[in-house]
């Protein structure tokens, strides 16, 4: 599994790409890559394309996400989930929370 | 070197055989046009002797006939004459006599000329060997052209095709194109566009487009981001391409909403984002060096991301449009392509090749010219997957795992792995790994590590927990943990059972649900909805979760 982050040149976008697991292993990676959102109030994108697994911790991670960069910035999207991932979201009511397509 | 003596006298006929046989040339011999028609068609010529009187056909209607029978091979024709007035000799080159000569004639002013238009034959031999060689040439490389014609097209034939959302117009300069569209639907919903330009032109640039668009289809279907396909072309055009030859490329994917679209520009000249009505919305600017310069340690991944409306249009297009050059020698220019947008005016694809084309004006094309339209939709829903059958065979699955496999092992991946290859289970391994998961987890750490979920409260509660995890697992020294799986056909059911060797827990003290909206309790509730059913058993330490794999 593996944890990438890049901002948009532009300072408009910030992407966190999770490849394979997403679960308890990934907590420090993903709490440090939001660290660096910057100060210039991006959108962030929680792309889960490659994202094959994710349990409760995942979502636990999600919240405290969402907590911690609070209006830091714009919104947080989570974007190109597979099916069954989305199903998992949406059984979790996070679609009330975040935007996810 | 054979001679043609065309001669109705015998005396003539004989002197000039004798003659050209002693200076070592083969002799045939006719006594009118006709017959000298036919030995023609009998002998290989290489020179004809001819008389103008003769019986039957006379030497001014010869020669043409003979000339004609000659085609493109010069044949050369010396007539040999008694006539000696102007309009006569005149009239001898006329009918296609190269040369002639007066009777009685000079042995050695006829021998002169002989070789003089042997030479002339032999060039002309030889230039029409060389001309047969040139045209099998180009015989082999049209049919070289033909089969590579043919590769390409088949190559580029996967190429999603729907004129409503990416609507192009491609004009290559040569036969092949040094240009590549190519667009591929992503898996989970919404379009991949990638516009290349290959460093000149011609069936040289046009090759790189092979391994290009193999690649490019194939992470389009495992649905990877438009870094991660920049990186690996990157690669692997680095690899294949000459140090002086790379790809200029716009790597583009929208999403199934059409409501964003992400970029990976390299060497292209500005992308446009065009209201609906078309009009400028945006100038995104190429932000990379072109694919195949840069080492992978080198190369960035960095993307533009951009919000879209339903209706907006992305234009990609090469630096062929704008480097179009008109007669007084100005080129077409940003400038004037910007403006294209910025007036009121109709903008689509049509238009604006039929602007670029009288700014043109008689003009050659100097290049290859690409442009494509984009219109971001959300009619590009993820395509589902026809369901595979389930298998009809009951599977009874087991591992268990020691202390030592708990620390340095993922029994739980590798549980599904296994259990993802049944029939008819792979579609189901997200949903299967969550509940396994999270009862594996349960017994690790409250029945092996004995560690307490309250810990988990909050960000940072979140992070000492997981170290304290870490700290516990790694001095571990006792315990395991057995997970069993039960594929039940009937019903098309998997049961995971997972029994640890802790001390178990109190069952009434956890069943009430007040933790539904903290952190640890997310689990409990997410499992309790997804399975049919959940039991603990003996004494808290072995658990059983039903699920039903819905067809």
């Amino acid at each position: 599994m593996s944890l990438t982050y890049n901002l948009s040149p532009d300072g408009k976008a910030f992407t966190i790409q999770i490849k394979g697991k997403f679960d308890f292993n990934v907590v420090q990676a993903f709490r440090s890559s939001y660290e660096n959102v910057g100060e210039s109030k991006p959108k962030v994108v929680v792309d889960l394309r490659e994202t094959e697994y994710m349990d409760s911790s995942a979502l636990g991670m999600l919240l405290n996400m969402q907590k911690s960069l609070g209006d830091t910035v714009e919104s947080i999207r989570i974007a190109n989930c597979r099916t069954q991932i989305k199903k998992i979201l949406q059984i979790s009511r996070f679609d009330k929370k975040f935007e996810i397509d | 070197m054979r001679v043609l003596v065309v001669d109705d006298q015998e005396l003539n006929r004989t002197l000039l055989q004798f003659l050209l046989q002693d200076e070592g040339y083969d002799v045939v011999i006719a006594t009118n046009g006709e017959e000298a028609l036919e030995c023609f068609d009998n002998n290989e010529i290489d020179l004809v002797l001819l008389d103008v009187v003769m019986p039957v056909m006379d030497g001014f209607a010869t020669a043409p006939l003979l000339k004609e029978k000659a085609g493109e091979l010069y044949l050369p024709i010396i007539f040999i004459t008694a006539l000696d007035d102007q309009a006569s000799l005149k009239r001898c080159l006329e009918v296609g006599g190269d040369d002639f000569l007066n009777k009685p004639f000079d042995k050695v002013i006829l021998s002169a000329k002989i070789r003089a238009h042997a030479r002339i034959r032999a060039l002309a031999l030889k230039t029409l060997e060389q001309k047969k060689q040139l045209e099998y040439h180009q015989n082999q490389i049209n049919r070289e052209h033909e089969i590579v014609d043919h590769v390409f097209k088949n190559a580029l034939m996967d190429n999603y095709q729907d004129k409503e959302v990416v609507d192009f117009y491609l004009s290559p300069h040569s036969m092949f194109n040094g240009d590549v569209l190519l667009i591929a639907t992503n898996p989970v919903g919404g379009i991949y566009v990638l516009m290349g330009d290959f460093t000149g032109h011609g069936l040289s640039a046009a090759i790189g487009a092979l391994p290009l668009s193999k690649t490019f289809y194939s992470m389009a279907k495992k649905g990877l981001s438009v870094g991660d396909m920049a990186a690996e072309l990157n690669n692997q055009l680095l690899q294949l391409l000459p140090d002086d030859m790379f790809c200029a490329a716009t790597i583009l994917e929208m999403n199934s909403s059409g409501k964003s679209i992400s970029l990976w520009i390299g060497g292209m000249p500005d992308t446009f984002l065009v209201k609906p009505d078309g009009t400028l919305k945006k100038i995104i600017n190429s932000q990379h060096m072109a694919l195949g310069v840069l080492e992978a340690d080198e190369f960035e991944t960095t993307v533009m991301n951009m919000e879209t409306n339903p209706g907006d249009r992305v234009v990609l297009y090469t630096d062929g449009i704008i480097e179009s050059v008109n007669m007084e020698g100005e080129m077409y220019s940003e400038t004037r392509f910007e403006s294209f947008y910025l007036a009121d005016k109709d903008t689509s694809i049509e238009t604006l090749i039929s602007e670029l084309v009288a700014f043109r004006g008689e003009a050659e094309q100097n290049d290859d010219i690409s442009v494509a339209y984009l219109t971001c939709t959300n009619k590009l829903q993820a395509m589902v997957e026809p369901e595979q059958p389930f298998s009809k065979l009951p599977f009874h699955l087991r591992l268990d795992a020691s202390a030592e496999e708990l620390k340095n092992t993922d029994p739980v991946v590798e549980m599904l792995d296994v259990v993802s290859q049944i029939c008819g289970l792979s579609d189901h391994r997200s949903v299967m790994f969550l509940l396994l998961s999270e009862v594996y987890n349960n017994a690790l750490d409250h029945g092996i590590l004995k560690l307490d979920s309250s810990d988990k409260d909050g960000d940072d509660g979140f992070m000492d927990y997981y170290f304290k995890r870490q700290d516990a697992l790694s001095a571990l020294t006792q315990g395991d943990i057995t997970i069993a799986a039960e594929y039940q056909p009937n019903g098309n059911r998997i049961i995971f059972t997972i029994t640890d060797s802790g001390d178990g827990f109190d069952m009434a003290a956890t069943s009430d649900n007040t933790v539904n909206d903290k952190e640890h309790g997310r689990g409990l509730s997410l499992l309790a909805e997804l399975a049919e059913s959940i039991e603990y058993s003996d004494k808290g330490n072995e658990v059983k979760v039903v699920y039903v794999l819905e067809a």
